[in-house]
This record gives C-alpha cells, sequence and structure tokens, in this order.
C-alpha cells in the first residue's frame, strides 16, 4: 500500500477575478522506502502539489491518502495531529528557529508532547547527519548544509512514514546539494520512509528511484 | 548527555523566554511601559492610602466624643445634675464631662472679641494645653483658645474679666480634635463655679476610648434617657467621619483613574509590539505549525510571552512603587514601614494585578491571530 496517494486531485485559486488552476487532475503515489523525485519548471504546480501532500491545503476536487486514508473529512487539530506524527517536512530555506540549538530545533515538532522525550532520539540523528559535534550550536552559526541536515533531522524525530522535501538542494551549492541527496537515499532505507522531492533541480534524477515530471498542473 | 531542563517541561514559556531574549531592548521596552504603568498605579493609590490614614489618625479624637445637648421634651431647657448622674452611671470606661455655657467679648491690644464661655471641671478631657498648665480639675483661674489669645495678646499670668470677677490665666490651649466645644480655639475656660446663675448644665460631652465605644455609649443613652419622652439629643460624630471617608475614597479613585490611563498606554504598547513581533516571525509560526504545533499551543506561546512582559514590568513596577511607598510614608509620618499595611500594600498588588492582567489582554489578539494564521500563509512569510 502507498504511504501517500493523490487521486484526480485539482486545485484552483481564485486571483482576483480570475480563477487560477494549479492541479488540473494530479495522480501520484509513493511507497515506504523510495525516493521520488517530482520536476517541473517554476509555475508548474510543485509547491501546491507538496502542500496537497502535506496537509497545508485542501484540494478542490478529488482525494488525497495518507496510509490509505482519505484526509478531506479531517479536522483542522486532526490534520496538525497527522503532520505531526506522520510527515516530516524539509524547506529550500531550511526554516530553523534562530532562539533554538541544533538538536533543540529536531526536538521541535515534539516540543509540547508531554508523553515522549525525544531527545536521544533527536541527539542520535543529529549524530547520524555528522552533526555529532554541533548539538548545542545555535541554527545561526551553521553553514548551509549543516541546517538542512539540521531540518532533515527534524523531519525524522518522530519517525513519519513520509518525508517533503521542497528545493531541497535550492540553496546549496552543488557538492553540498550532492551530500544532502546522498543523506536523503540512506535514511529512506534506514527509516523506512517515503521521499518525495519537488525540485526544478535536474541532479535529483540520478538520487531518485522514481522521477515524474509536472508541467502545467500535470504529471507528463 | 545533556537532559532537557525544567523549562522543557513549560515548552510554551521556554520559547516564551527564547524570544524575550531575542530581541532584548524591544522587551524591555514593552515592559518598561507596564513598569511606568504599575508604579503610576501603586504610588498613587498608596498616596491616597496616606491621604485616608492621616485623616482617620487626625480625626481620631473627634469621633471618640459624644455629645449630649436637652432634647426636644426637655422640661427645663437644660441637662440637670440627674441628668448627668444618669450619664455618668450608664458609663463604664469613659468620662463624663459636664458643660455650661455663655459668651462675652473680651478686650485687649486694642481688639474687642467675641468668645464661647464654657464652665467645666475636667477641662483636660477637652482641651490640650499649647502652653503653661492644664490641671485635671479647674477650680480656679481661666484656660483660653489660643485664637482667642493671639487676637488680644493674652499671655499665662494675665487677668481676664468674666461677669464682674477676675480670673487668671492658667494656660493658653486647644480643642481635642477639631470643632469641639467652645468651637476650636475661640473659647475662654472657667471652673463651673464661674457661672452660678445657670442651674442646668448646657452640654454634656462623654468622651470614649475610641469611634466604636462612642455610638455604644450613645445607643445607651438613648434606650436608658429616652425611653419615653426626647429627654436629651446623643450625637456622636460619626456622620462627619463618613463623609470625610466617602472624600477620601473618591480622592482614591480619581488617583487610581490617572494612574489606570497610563497602564492603557501601556497595553496599547504591548498590543502594538506582540502584533509587530508575530508578524515578523509569521514564516517561524508557520514553520511550527507545519511541522505539527497545534494552534492552542502556539496560542499558548504567544499569551506566554505577553505574560512574561507582564510578570517582569509588573515585578519591577511593584519593586519601584514599594521605594516609593516607603518614601512617602517616611515623609508624611516618619514611619516607612506603614507601607506594609494592608491598606497600603493591596495597591502594590493590585498594580501588579492590573499591569499582568493588561499586558495578557494585550497578548490576546496577536496570539488568536498567529494561532489562526493558515500555515501555508504563514510559511509564505
Amino acid at each position: 500500500m502507498s504511504v501517500i496517494e493523490l487521486r484526480e486531485v485539482v486545485k484552483r485559486y481564485e486571483v482576483g477575478s480570475e480563477t487560477v488552476e494549479a492541479l488540473k487532475g494530479v495522480d501520484f503515489y509513493a511507497n515506504r522506502g523510495e525516493m521520488v523525485a517530482v520536476i517541473g519548471p517554476s509555475g508548474s504546480g510543485k509547491s501546491t502539489m507538496l502542500n496537497m501532500m502535506g496537509l497545508l491545503d485542501t484540494p478542490t476536487e478529488g482525494q488525497v491518502l495518507h496510509r490509505g486514508q482519505d484526509v478531506s473529512d479531517l479536522t483542522e487539530d486532526e490534520l496538525t495531529e497527522e503532520r505531526r506524527t506522520g510527515i516530516g517536512f524539509v524547506f529550500q530555506e531550511f526554516h530553523l528557529l534562530p532562539t533554538l540549538t541544533a538538536v533543540e530545533n529536531v526536538e521541535l515538532p515534539s516540543m509540547w508532547d508531554t508523553t515522549v522525550d525525544r531527545h536521544d532520539r533527536a541527539v542520535e540523528l543529529l549524530k547520524r547527519v555528522g552533526l555529532g559535534e554541533r548539538l548545542e550550536h545555535n541554527s545561526t552559526q551553521l553553514s548551509g548544509g549543516q541546517r538542512q541536515r539540521v531540518a532533515i533531522a527534524r523531519a525524522l524525530i518522530n519517525e513519519p512514514h513520509i518525508v517533503l522535501a521542497d528545493e531541497p538542494t535550492g540553496n546549496l551549492d552543488r557538492e553540498t546539494g550532492r551530500a544532502i541527496l546522498e543523506e536523503f537515499t540512506r535514511l529512506k532505507d534506514e527509516e523506512d520512509v517515503a521521499i518525495v522531492a519537488v525540485t526544478h533541480d535536474n541532479q535529483l534524477r540520478d538520487y531518485a528511484d522514481r522521477a515524474v515530471s509536472l508541467i502545467d498542473g500535470r504529471i507528463q | 548527555m545533556a537532559r532537557r531542563g525544567i523549562l522543557w517541561r513549560l515548552p510554551s514559556w521556554m520559547m516564551a523566554w527564547r524570544n524575550f531574549k531575542r530581541n532584548r531592548v524591544r522587551s524591555a521596552l514593552a515592559a518598561l511601559g507596564i513598569v511606568i504603568g504599575v508604579i503610576a498605579i501603586a504610588s498613587l493609590g498608596m498616596v491616597g492610602a496616606a491621604i485616608q490614614y492621616s485623616t482617620t489618625e487626625n480625626l481620631g479624637s473627634l469621633t471618640n466624643q459624644v455629645t449630649v445637648t436637652p432634647g426636644q421634651d426637655n422640661p427645663n431647657g437644660g441637662l440637670s445634675e440627674t441628668t448627668v448622674r444618669d450619664l455618668e452611671q450608664i458609663a463604664v470606661d469613659e468620662s463624663v464631662v459636664p458643660q455650661k455655657s455663655s459668651r462675652t467679648v473680651l478686650t485687649g491690644n486694642g481688639n474687642e472679641t467675641r468668645v464661647t464661655v464654657t464652665g467645666v471641671t475636667r477641662a483636660s478631657a477637652l482641651y490640650s494645653a499649647i502652653e503653661g498648665d492644664l490641671p485635671d480639675r479647674l477650680r480656679s483661674g481661666a484656660l483660653v483658645g489660643s485664637a482667642v489669645a493671639d487676637d488680644i495678646g493674652l499671655d499665662v499670668g494675665d487677668p481676664v474679666v468674666f461677669d464682674g470677677a477676675s480670673y487668671r490665666i492658667r494656660g493658653i490651649v486647644e480643642a481635642e480634635g477639631f470643632g469641639g466645644p467652645g468651637g476650636g480655639g475661640r473659647t475662654l475656660v472657667l471652673p463651673v463655679s464661674a457661672l452660678p446663675n445657670q442651674q442646668d448644665y448646657s452640654t454634656v460631652t462623654v468622651v470614649a476610648e475610641d469611634g466604636a465605644g462612642a455610638e455604644a455609649f450613645a445607643d445607651r443613652a438613648e434606650a436608658t434617657l429616652n425611653s419615653r419622652r426626647d429627654v436629651v439629643s446623643v450625637t456622636t460624630n460619626e456622620d462627619i467621619l463618613e463623609n470625610i471617608q466617602t472624600f477620601t475614597s473618591t480622592l482614591n479613585i480619581a488617583l487610581l483613574g490617572i494612574g489606570s490611563i497610563s497602564l492603557i498606554v501601556a497595553s496599547v504598547a504591548i498590543l502594538n509590539i506582540m502584533l509587530m513581533s508575530t508578524i515578523e516571525r509569521r514564516g517561524e509560526i508557520g514553520v511550527l505549525r507545519a511541522v505539527g504545533i497545534r494552534r492552542r499551543e502556539v496560542l499558548l506561546m504567544i499569551l506566554s510571552e505577553a505574560a512574561l512582559l507582564g510578570l517582569v514590568g509588573g515585578g519591577f513596577g511593584a519593586l519601584v512603587s514599594l521605594g516609593i511607598g516607603l518614601g512617602i510614608n517616611e515623609l508624611l509620618f516618619g514611619e516607612p514601614m506603614l507601607v506594609f499595611t494592608w491598606n497600603s500594600a493591596r495597591y502594590l498588588v493590585y498594580g501588579f494585578g492590573f499591569g499582568f492582567g493588561a499586558s495578557l489582554v494585550s497578548g490576546l489578539y496577536p496570539a488568536w491571530k498567529a494561532a489562526n494564521d493558515p500555515p501555508v500563509e504563514a510559511l509564505r512569510g
């Protein structure tokens, strides 16, 4: 069973008096232990598609299924809970909190959950991405590549079934980008997680198990 | 291995504290507004309390007196020896001071002045001496009020003439409390024997331990003497005291009102600062929501920041106000520790409470706004 599935997903926005159709009936799926690249130029609807998969936005038509369950009837709080326990996010701009140390940033998604203490896992994840010496560093003291590694560790902290990456190499030089992608391919097996990366960077094809092209709101 | 500190059990407070430290100048300025507001409320409240305290202190000697005068149905238009004896029997610890009164004109220093003449034996219960001597029982000589003495240039040892007889002045006096028998300083106090033509007493003043004692005595006198007819009229100064207390309370409310304005200004400043700070951090809050932090938790986090500003501002404000209160009480009464009486200290508690409350209220809208921002929108920054 696919951990994530989009069925005939359509997304329309009202921009002024105009209606923009960002996604025009997208079918998509990803399985555990698989890295899928969604490649397309800017404006092709990549981010919209990622927001649908990440439960940050709802489709106008069609269905989004997480672990086989349709999420369209979930309340805002249930969606939040699903994001916290089942989905990891990696953003182009890293989006670490500057007031927190590296290890605190990794713990962030579980911070308000008093029933679990993820500190040990946060430390272990940071060691696995090569930041064992940088645990207490503030995020502003880290390089771009290091920040993205912290973000990857944060995405994995709650043992999600899927990690969604939005242009994960977009703000990194080519070599650092390659290192990050190698990290992804290693972790998808270790953590048995589906990784979906949306990008315009063709380099990702070399690392992905599967690549699909999104052009003008349609999977080609 | 580093473990989570105690603060991690209170994540909202931990995050709020980090954000407080993130822009110290801004946080400090926001808290300063609350500090000033709390100082305004607490200090003005304590000034009011000091005014109340000083009026009660000064009026204490007025309120413990009961004045007994002839009632409507009194047959002789005066208080007889029998009535005085009845009053003495009702009295437990109270001093019963019967007085006769008359009027005369005194001359001296080229001035002429009208004075009240009070014939009384236990003068010491009603007056206090400024100069000279004030005997427990006035059998000979005279006492004169300070205002009269000033007007016509009388001094201890000088003679005064009343009703053809001459009396040597033994002391310059002032009435206890204000008003009192003989209208403050415009009185000539003589032994009762100086007014032999008056059979009855015009007034009996009863001096009790305190205001409550005076009230109790008045009730007993009414019940005993006026059971059938209005033989005597019994008045206490409770009404006057009540009026004065109402005035000081009104004054206090006005002072607190002025203080509250500065607190309102401070809370608007906090609202503004919190709103700006949440707008600046919109992207961060979007990340929090994206990684699964609930709306309620974001709300709590921002409210904690407002609460922290209120705690810091209110705490500092209360401390500074305490210092001001110590100063006020030292200056006015020479007793700085009076600030710790509940009447005064409660304004520190109120000031802190209002400061804290105002911050919290100011945080509500920014917190609600941040918590309900759709994560997709917020992530765009």
